[in-house]
């Protein structure tokens, strides 16, 4: 055997497919980031917090809420990835699967809704979700004292997203499903996916560690409604876009 | 209906002022005065509704400190 003969660099094989997939998973990763629900009840309770206990205890119950948040995306995903593998054993194929063409649908009329009906009228920042369980989300986060009642508002803020998270997650998985193993790090995608909802609550965090207070963060908020608004249609849009140009098999 | 609870508005003012970062004595300084005038405009009402106690609050608050009356007067509407 020749020493000198190095072994080949691994090289990822990326085709289109591939590059489609990745695609689509980023612009989910994107999504999950730009909806409002979680940083809003993050901010508030961060808020209520500093007001009621010391620096430290407030980063410490934040802590727990970011726990519960990144707990429960990882559940429902990884929930939404078995029950696609399960339908995967058997005859079902994505590709020409009516399932995919409801998920299409399902996308078109998510970004019709997100640019009209993500937010409500008005100059706030009241997102669509009814009354009561905003009230509610609003009490529970006035009333946190303990690190479990900041882990379960966490759990409970991400559960009234679900609406716009599992269509995402349910295409996420077909993609990671599809995605070859040798070709990309496929365990890294489905860790940033379940990790993109962290990214503002990090955000928010900072700038109240930085001497922001929950006015310069609402004001922020309010004053991008519009550049959200067009992120999450356009995303949905072109996810649906990408699915039926590139996934599905129209023979 | 519900009674008029000064102290429930006191005790939530001064949460706020704690969490929007006003200094304890500033802000009872700012509450007790808010407190004062809100009370001396609704003196000859004996029923008003929550959204009028709030701007009246919110009014004077803004003369004090904006943040605090901003996020006052939106504690509602966030999510």
């Amino acid at each position: 055997m020749n020493i000198l003969e190095k072994q080949p660099p691994t090289c990822y094989n990326l085709n289109m497919n591939v590059l489609i997939s990745v695609g689509i998973l980023i612009l989910a990763m994107l999504i999950m980031a730009f909806l409002q629900i979680t940083p809003g009840v993050f901010a508030l309770s961060y808020h209520y917090a500093i007001g009621k206990y010391s620096k430290k205890k407030a980063s410490r119950l934040m802590l727990f809420f970011i726990i519960g948040v990144e707990i429960i995306t990882a559940c429902v995903l990884l929930s939404v990835y078995y029950l696609i593998s399960i339908l995967c054993f058997g005859n079902f194929q994505p590709e020409t699967s009516i399932l995919t063409w409801i998920m299409i649908g399902i996308l078109f009329a998510f970004s019709i809704l997100s640019a009209f009906y993500y937010y409500r009228r008005g100059n706030s920042t009241k997102l669509y979700i009814p009354r009561k369980f905003a009230r509610a989300l609003d009490s529970s986060a006035k009333s946190i004292k303990t690190n479990s009642d900041a882990f379960v508002l966490g759990v409970i803020s991400i559960a009234c997203e679900l609406l716009f998270i599992l269509p995402l997650f349910i295409v996420s998985a077909i993609e990671l499903m599809r995605l070859d193993l040798h070709s990309i790090p496929i365990n890294l995608l489905a860790i940033l996916l379940t990790l993109a909802p962290l990214f503002p609550l990090f955000i928010i965090h900072y700038k109240f560690q930085a001497g922001y207070n929950l006015a310069n963060i609402l004001k922020s908020r309010s004053k991008n409604k519009s550049f959200n608004r067009v992120i999450l249609s356009l995303s949905y849009l072109i996810i649906a876009v990408l699915i039926i140009c590139f996934k599905v098999n129209l023979q | 209906m519900k009674e008029f609870n000064e102290s429930e508005i006191i005790k939530d003012l001064k949460i706020d002022a704690r969490g929007v970062g006003i200094p304890e004595g500033a802000a009872e300084i700012f509450i007790n005065r808010t407190m004062k005038e809100a009370k001396k405009t609704l003196k000859n009402k004996s029923i008003i509704t929550e959204t009028d106690l709030k701007r009246v609050i919110v009014k004077e608050l803004k003369k004090y400190h904006k943040d605090l009356a901003y996020v006052y007067q939106n504690r509602d509407t966030i999510v």
